[in-house]
């Protein structure tokens, strides 16, 4: 859900640029430490891979389609901070160059992908991860994580339109929660396959929490 | 490749397309903001920052027919909300992100996508952002053309089948495509460290101001001014 310029008042779309800007800082911190100067190149390519995958359609239900979000996917990969980040160079590309979403309201896109959806997502992926054990907890954990991401970033995003005074909160939070539930289940079958092939053939990719 | 769909109209001259990127970008940045803050109920400036745009792209020699297929993106989201919001609120909400729409593509279409990630980083953007996204740009299409013809290859070899397994296939694929690009990613680092990267990339061209650019955006700001006296 990109939301377009002129949805959101000011007293949300401030605040939530706000908040996006320092959560960028901090995850490029974050990300700098690990990768140095290799950062560039290979956040470049994996922001234009999410951003291909992004484009693959797969049928919901009753012929409705939706698109892979890729944020657990993104931040499963390659850790919360750097998956945070990936997401937030899509969405300002979206919103630069195909005017998916708005200039002011990519603060608030970017909160509710790469903060609620990639990072919130990748941590209830890692406790999964935890309880769960082995490759087992992987999968299930991306699959669970993925589905909860994008219920989570379309409430978000219903509460800020609401706080906006744009949709009363009663309608659109139920609502938005309940179409994406229903998204959400494409995200997190196709997201648990993929995680779960990358972990046959090269499960070195698989983001280990390690000298973080 | 569909190299051709970003900087589809930007190779055209104009004299919007001769206003420095950075002058562009601050003028059309400073019109969306007004549109977003102008009062809900001035009709006037609503038609008055219309009047505007449709000015600039007539000078911007854009074909209209591009610019309004474009500005469809906007819809699905507008249906959405459409549903549970009041219709005063609605219409406010509506004309306010068609018109920063409409202003958008006008700046994308018009300036190179190089030259606009440049004048971004001018005006104090950050660079490292500038960088991974011009990084992004270059290898969008190379990793879409790869996904395009493994989408190809699958289509033609499975008629019929399950579900799943389509489903399942189309996942191997990402799964294939996310290996492939990581590994792209490592050997292009590789390639420019050969050449002497150190994390800092340098480019030659550099903009200049004309005297043109400073009417243009004192001009904009005027008409900005004016229409928020005018509507208020």
């Amino acid at each position: 859900m990109h939301i377009p310029d002129g949805f959101l008042a000011a007293n949300t779309w401030v605040p939530a640029w706000l908040i996006s800007i320092g959560g960028l800082g901090f995850c490029l911190k974050r990300t700098t430490r690990i990768l140095k100067d290799r950062m560039v190149p290979l956040m470049g390519v994996m922001a234009a891979f999410i951003f291909a995958a992004q484009m693959l359609n797969f049928p919901v239900m009753g012929g409705t389609s939706g698109h892979l979000l890729g944020g657990v996917l993104a931040a499963a990969l390659l850790g919360p901070y750097a998956g945070a980040i990936v997401i937030a160079v899509v969405l300002i590309v979206q919103c630069l160059i195909f005017q998916d979403g708005g200039l002011t309201a990519l603060g608030a896109n970017i909160f509710n992908m790469s903060f609620v959806g990639a990072m919130g997502g990748y941590f209830i992926y890692a406790i999964i991860r935890k309880i769960i054990g082995d490759n087992k907890g992987i999968v299930v954990g991306a699959a669970i994580s993925a589905w909860l991401s994008v219920v989570a970033a379309s409430s978000v995003c219903a509460i800020e339109l609401a706080i906006s005074g744009t949709s009363p909160l009663k309608i659109a939070l139920p609502a938005m929660a309940g179409v994406h539930a229903l998204i959400g289940i494409g995200e997190a079958v196709i997201t648990c396959l993929v995680i779960g092939f990358v972990l046959k053939v090269r499960p070195d990719l698989i983001y280990k929490n390690q000298g973080a | 490749m569909k190299h051709s769909y970003i900087d589809r109209y930007s190779g055209i001259d104009s004299f919007i397309h001769r206003i420095d990127p950075r002058v562009k970008i601050a003028g059309v940045f400073s019109l969306i903001l007004s549109i977003i803050l102008a009062r809900a109920d001035s009709f006037v400036s609503f038609a008055l920052y219309a009047l505007c745009i449709a000015i600039l792209i007539f000078i911007s020699k854009i074909p209209l027919i591009f610019i309004l297929k474009r500005s469809l993106v906007v819809i699905p989201f507008v249906l959405m909300v459409a549903i549970f919001s009041a219709p005063a609120i609605f219409r406010n909400v509506l004309v306010k992100s068609y018109l920063s729409i409409l202003s958008m593509i006008l700046l994308v279409s018009s300036t190179p996508f190089c030259d606009f990630l440049k004048a971004l980083e001018k005006l104090k953007f950050p660079r490292i952002f500038t960088m991974i996204i011009s990084f992004m740009y270059r290898y969008i299409f190379v990793i879409e053309d790869e996904l395009m013809k493994m989408r190809q290859a699958k289509e033609a070899r499975s008629v019929g089948g399950s579900k799943w397994l389509h489903t399942k296939a189309l996942a191997n694929m990402l799964g294939v495509l996310f290996i492939r690009a990581y590994e792209r990613g490592e050997k292009v680092y590789l390639a420019m460290c050969s050449r002497g990267f150190n994390g800092d990339i340098r480019t030659m061209h550099s903009f200049r101001v004309k005297r043109s650019d400073l009417c243009f955006l004192a001009l904009i700001v005027g008409v900005l001014a004016a229409i928020k006296v005018i509507g208020a």
